[in-house]
């Protein structure tokens, strides 16, 4: 019954309007005021401790950063020319190479709505400019910019990691299959629709617009074997291997694309290079561009934070009342199989990504689920992939997905055409979303090979009670 | 939708690029301290730099100790000092699906009703976190569970400000301190108070912000206190490159 109380005041105060973070913590500080001898003073405390003490969500910042240096324009222009210089010759080739741009920027930037603004804008214009209607191009748009968020490395992928201590290596890993497998539906879909109705198809450049194109978009993308390579060879900590990107996507803005800093050309010129002002390599540091981006992705930071934060007393609330375990009970006691239990989820998230940043929602629901789910012997990883794709698909499910919103803005469209735009598409990612959930071997099977499971049963029961609970449902099955 | 709200006085420029200055340069500073960790553990380990080091003649740092905890603590600046600003510059993210549906009238009541939510929470954070602050600077401490009835008698296990943190050496030149806060014995590491103190002058902008937007939106000159989704002002500036 608290919990109804409890979670109906976090989300009537998140309609009416008061920030999502504030919703969370006030009705926490709340509840633990009421039913708890909690004091104030250790509620501040734990504020102060989500930042100080927990090393994982070190990496969000970095991880800020790092995007907020690469998605300056000229990278999305690099990425989409190299896209079209792969894929644009097939039928429907600049959607295609649209959603191509969109992987591959997902992969920098980690963010959907960011994806969508960056890719989107340029691309929505080149595919009308050759004769898609703005219709076929929103929707493709809308549907390919939610990979942001499930291709690796992604913010929310940590923020889920640190929710409920999986290792964030092991989540990078498994959002490499389920990405491209998104990817490559989406990009199937078009290419059948572009046969049936005779979509305009560009011309073949050659390899060496391949090599071209792909040489200029390198110093981007290296960015990413940088952070998976830095994590999967054990040389760097997920947060490490943040700072490093960032210090890296900062040198490439600034010293090799020259599209902001000290050499960037103002009005029109050309973007100077390093030996004519070798001064730039001090300059930078100070440059005001600089400071504008590490101002944006702080900002960023703080407001996601601002928002974990306070979830993490809400998280607090949870434990502290037991709350998952009595769901968790009454749902085995009703005779629900994790079948069952993973529509529940599927759905909740479906409803909740429409209206909330993912990372916040996230965090309110992991702790909630992820203990009902061990107990049911749902493999932790598989669970983070498929509240991932859920947020994803929940940004463009009508009436109001997030993405829907973003697009509606970049393509100047109103948002119930951009709805039906999507449709045909989102009818896809529905059917993606359903192999995810019932496939675990999709999500798993990479990390469990490289890495090995999360929870490893054959090594004896673990000393964790709910890793316990997991090796004996997943015996019992 | 975001509006500008950064006053056009002298001291509201000011205290804006303050903001913005003191935000940019701890991110930044976390980022080169983790990087710096990073780079000293790999490169000046190595055998070759070593062999290096023979040949110039100085030994360099082998582990950045205290770096962890620095970030850490930064972190936790970024995020508290950069609340209010985030309040101020309206970039805080909610839900508008809902309001947005309503009359301008309704959709004014209900900011409001928002605005007192989010006066009440800062209010009561800002209370927590004197209390949990204080004892750490020798100051007592306010009694009371919601409101602060007053403050509380110092007792003997009130006066905390020995304790330190664990990794961070106190620097030279802050060792002024050490007669107003420890009785003149010196300190080793840093003390907590100095970290903490992050705590009650957040909360207190906090709570500072959350005012001045409750008096924007009463004055009409705002409609809410939150954006939909991060990408909002992208939005805005790429919104010209589709139109019809």
């Amino acid at each position: 019954m608290d919990v109804v109380i409890l979670f109906s005041m976090v989300i009537g105060l998140m309609l009416i309007g008061v920030p999502i973070a504030v919703s969370l913590g006030f009705s926490s500080i709340i509840f633990l005021l009421v039913l708890s001898d909690t004091s104030l003073a250790s509620i501040a405390q734990s504020f102060f401790q989500a930042m100080a003490g927990h090393y994982t969500l070190l990496a969000i910042p970095f991880f800020i950063l790092a995007s907020s240096f690469m998605s300056t324009g000229g990278v999305a222009q690099r990425i989409i020319r190299f896209s079209i210089a792969i894929v644009g010759h097939f039928p429907g080739g600049l959607a295609i190479a649209g959603v191509f741009a969109c992987m591959l920027f997902a992969a920098l930037s980690g963010s959907s709505p960011a994806t969508v603004v960056a890719i989107g804008s340029i691309v929505i214009a080149g595919m009308r400019q050759v004769g898609y209607t703005k219709d076929f191009a929103a929707g493709v748009i809308a549907n390919a910019g939610t990979l942001g968020i499930l291709i690796p490395p992604s913010i929310v992928m940590v923020v889920y990691a640190s929710a409920t201590d999986v290792s964030v290596g092991r989540m990078f890993l498994a959002g490499v299959i389920p990405g491209l497998m998104a990817g490559t539906m989406l990009m199937l879909t078009i290419y059948v629709i572009a046969k049936m109705r005779d979509l305009p198809k560009g011309e073949w450049r050659g390899w060496s617009e391949v090599a071209e194109a792909g040489g200029d978009a390198l110093w981007g993308l290296l960015l990413i074997v940088i952070i998976l390579g830095g994590i999967y060879s054990g040389w760097f900590t997920p947060t490490e291997a943040a700072a490093v990107a960032a210090v890296y996507a900062f040198v490439i803005a600034n010293f090799v694309y020259r599209d902001m800093g000290p050499l960037a050309g103002r009005n029109g010129e050309a973007n100077k290079p390093l030996w004519r002002k070798p001064i730039a390599l001090i300059t930078a540091f100070f440059h005001r561009d600089t400071k504008m981006t590490l101002l944006e992705a702080g900002k960023l930071t703080i407001t996601l934070m601002f928002i974990i934060a306070n979830a993490l007393i809400l998280k607090h609330v949870l434990t502290d009342e037991q709350i998952p375990q009595q769901i968790a009970g009454a749902m085995l006691e009703a005779g629900f199989g994790p079948i069952t239990f993973l529509i529940i989820v599927n759905v909740i998230l479906l409803i909740g990504g429409q209206f909330m940043e993912p990372s916040g929602l996230l965090v309110i629901v992991a702790p909630l689920v992820f203990p009902i789910a061990l107990e049911l012997g749902i493999d932790p990883i598989h669970l983070g992939i498929i509240m991932v794709v859920n947020m994803e698909i929940g940004m463009i499910t009508p009436p109001v997905g997030l993405n829907l919103f973003v697009t509606s803005g970049v393509a100047g469209m109103p948002m119930m055409r951009v709805v039906k735009a999507a449709l045909p598409f989102l009818a896809v990612l529905f059917v993606f979303l359903i192999m995810v959930t019932y496939i675990p071997k999709i999500s798993t099977v990479l990390p469990d090979a490289v890495m090995g499971p999360q929870i490893n049963c054959d090594r004896g029961v673990p000393t964790n009670k709910l890793e316990a609970a997991f090796c004996e449902a997943r015996a019992t099955q | 939708m975001s509006t500008p709200t950064v006053s056009n006085s002298m001291l509201g420029q000011f205290v804006n690029e303050l903001e913005e200055t003191f935000i940019a340069l701890i991110l930044g500073l976390m980022t080169v301290i983790t990087f710096a960790a990073a780079f000293v553990r790999y490169v000046f380990n190595s055998d070759w730099w070593r062999a290096f080091e023979g040949v110039i003649g100085i030994e360099a740092p082998r582990t950045v100790i205290w770096g962890l905890e620095a970030t850490s603590f930064l972190f936790a600046w970024l995020v508290l000092f950069g609340v209010s600003y985030a309040v101020k510059t309206t970039a805080n993210l909610g839900v508008d699906a809902v309001t947005n549906a309503m009359s301008p009238e309704i959709r004014k009541i209900l900011a409001l009703i928002a605005c007192a939510v989010c006066i009440a929470y800062a209010f009561l954070l800002l209370k927590g976190a004197w209390d949990y602050w204080a004892n750490f600077a020798n100051l007592p401490q306010t009694t009371g569970r919601w409101f602060p009835t007053g403050l509380e008698e110092m007792k003997r296990t009130s006066y905390r400000s020995w304790y330190e943190v664990n990794d961070i050496r106190i620097p030279e030149w802050m060792r002024f301190i050490e007669p107003w806060m420890n009785e003149g014995e010196a300190y080793e590491k840093i003390p907590r108070f100095i970290p903490y103190v992050i705590l009650p002058f957040g909360a207190a902008l906090l709570l500072f912000r959350f005012v001045q937007a409750t008096i924007r939106i009463w004055r009409g000159e705002a409609e809410s206190l939150i954006v939909s989704h991060e990408a909002e002002d992208a939005v805005e500036d790429v919104a010209h490159m589709n139109k019809d």
